[in-house]
């Protein structure tokens, strides 16, 4: 038995968890529709898949939003976690699974996978014959990933990096990455059964002004760190950033760089897809504008030519939706998609090229770490500050980056922090903002340009 | 002159603690973040470790009263903690709330500045007026 087998076997040996029969697994996989793999969605479908977000306790509750979504004519179902679980506590979320079956209250905020186990959900997944997505936030994510393709669920979103910076203040990195190197490795297996299942990573980190280049760096290491472990299809995310212009060039940047480094290591077989969040920050509390907002995330998404959309709803400046509002945005997207027609092609060649070596650099700075595999080098480079996120809560992140936004509202640096950008590229992010105020004012301008959708 | 800043309790809103600490940094101060769901002793601790001036602790999730009626006791233990400035401020309750209800109450916790729901550049301007009329 291998390594990695001797792991899984224990790894799924929890009073909390079905009792995992993999023999059965495999052979459900190997036999499971080809309308539960998204990969083969994106292959076939010649439209942007349209996924919602949403994840209820109940298993009755859940299927009765799943029957909403396909109603307004969903591409891809989502099942969204709930915290107990993202942090491995099963004792504490089955505890309120049972209060949310016994009353009629939910208390949690999302699906207990682990504790409903392979066995029950698999009816739901396989009952409704489309392609689930995982959404999470787990930095241990072993068991969950387990019970979910044994559920059938072949999309997982998350990674070490974006499932870590913005959600934990002191989870160990570096197990981080272990924890995910198995995650990665069983999604590898599983994907030659079938069609392959698809990993994502999730790019709008903690939608705060976070710049471009690191966001794209970051969907690189972890594109990188999934095809290095056999994944055959991953998708790099990113969501909206505020200019139409900065999320033109991103996507483009994104494309470019993602094929050039998946091609670096040997595996340009690997199918890579890009996917659109609209906006994640702050929203309006009108929820008429919301619904705007929304509407024109889409058209970005259009532009961009994503080949995924990840959709909000009108109520999410008040918490976690209605399935009525769930349901509606997803119909809404799908007739905004369906009218947009003959959009033109936009290219902003100086931005991609500045763009280009920022991410170059950074890369390059990763790279040249002295440590001997990729997840050291990369785990080195967040420690030392050449990839540091603004805002995030990690005792980890080096926190010296500062960004606002130009006249035009893209992002831009105007404190580097040890980022190994050029200094051309770092002039030129500087020379677009005007940075003869004083720091009061300059703090204000940030927290302006957080709430800028508000 | 240093301050030591965190937000206190099971808070993770990391927004307004980086631009506290942007803000003091450009204000002059040198400063030691703690950063989000930072417990009192960890910031007795840090005061003491650091030679701080001041405590500035930062709140929004409104359960900072939980987190912070203990700040006499621990001041009665360590006689270094004399002339420090106690400062708290952000969303200082759950629900609404008055200043005039809630400002009161965290004095008599021991803080030498409350704000409540206080824009960060006034409550800052108020911290340095403080220090000067303090010295």
């Amino acid at each position: 038995m291998s390594l990695l087998q001797e792991e899984r076997e224990i790894i799924v040996q929890n009073e909390y968890a079905d009792s995992f029969d993999f023999q059965e697994i495999e052979e459900f996989v190997k036999n499971a529709s080809k309308n539960l793999f998204i990969s083969h969605n994106f292959k076939n479908k010649n439209k942007m898949l349209v996924q919602p977000r949403g994840g209820f306790p109940t298993y009755e509750k859940q299927f009765a939003l799943n029957e909403f979504f396909v109603k307004a004519n969903v591409d891809v179902l989502p099942l969204t976690i709930d915290s107990n679980t993202r942090l491995n506590d099963y004792a504490m979320a089955k505890k309120m699974l049972r209060l949310s079956e016994e009353n009629e209250v939910d208390m949690l905020n999302g699906y207990p996978l682990v504790n409903h186990g392979y066995r029950t959900t698999r009816k739901m997944i396989t009952h409704f014959d489309k392609p689930v997505s995982l959404r999470h936030g787990t930095p241990d994510a072993r068991l969950l990933i387990e019970t979910a393709i044994a559920s059938g669920i072949f999309e997982i979103e998350g990674g070490p990096i974006t499932y870590l910076l913005p959600y934990s203040k002191n989870f160990p990195l570096d197990k981080a990455f272990l924890y995910w190197k198995y995650v990665e490795r069983v999604c590898a297996n599983y994907s030659k059964l079938n069609e392959p299942i698809n990993r994502e990573s999730f790019g709008p980190l903690t939608a705060t002004l976070v710049p471009p280049c690191i966001t794209i760096v970051i969907q690189l290491l972890e594109m990188l760190l999934s095809l290095e472990e056999g994944v055959k299809s991953f998708s790099v995310s990113f969501s909206q950033t505020g200019s139409v212009n900065q999320d033109i060039v991103t996507s483009a940047v994104l494309k470019k760089m993602a094929k050039y480094y998946a091609k670096k290591i040997d595996c340009e077989d690997a199918q890579i897809n890009l996917v659109y969040h609209q906006w994640m920050g702050a929203f309006p509390s009108n929820k008429d504008y919301s619904e705007s907002l929304i509407n024109t995330s889409t058209v970005i998404a259009a532009l961009v030519k994503a080949d995924k959309i990840i959709t909000k709803t009108r109520d999410e400046a008040f918490g976690i939706p209605t399935k009525e509002a769930n349901a509606k945005t997803v119909a809404n997207t799908q007739y905004t998609l369906r009218i947009l027609q003959g959009l033109p092609n936009i290219v902003n060649e100086q931005e991609e090229e500045i763009l280009t070596q920022e991410v170059k650099s950074i890369m390059e700075a990763v790279f040249n770490d002295s440590a001997d595999t990729l997840w050291r080098k990369v785990f080195n480079s967040i420690k030392n500050g050449t990839i540091d996120v603004p805002f995030s809560p990690h005792i980890i992140n080096n926190n010296e980056v500062v960004t606002v936004r130009d006249k035009d509202k893209n992002i831009r640096i105007i404190k580097r922090g040890n980022l190994p950008i050029s200094d051309k590229c770092f002039e030129y992010e500087k020379s677009k903002c005007n940075l003869d105020k004083d720091a009061t004012s300059i703090v204000n301008d940030i927290i302006h340009d957080i709430g800028i959708m508000q | 002159m240093k301050v030591v800043t965190g937000v206190v309790g099971n808070d993770i809103h990391v927004v307004a603690n980086r631009l506290i600490e942007i803000s003091l940094q450009a204000r002059g101060f040198e400063v030691f973040n703690l950063g989000v769901n930072t417990y009192l002793e960890e910031f007795i601790d840090a005061v003491i470790e650091t030679d701080a001036n001041i405590l500035l602790i930062s709140s929004l999730n409104g359960e900072a009263e939980g987190w912070c009626r203990e700040l006499n006791i621990l001041k009665s233990k360590y006689k270094q903690l004399k002339d420090v400035v106690f400062m708290l401020g952000g969303n200082l309750a759950v629900g609404e709330k008055t200043t005039q209800e809630i400002v009161p109450k965290f004095k008599d916790y021991g803080f030498d500045l409350v704000f409540h729901q206080v824009d960060l550049n006034t409550g800052l301007d108020e911290l340095e007026k403080y220090i000067k009329a303090n010295r």
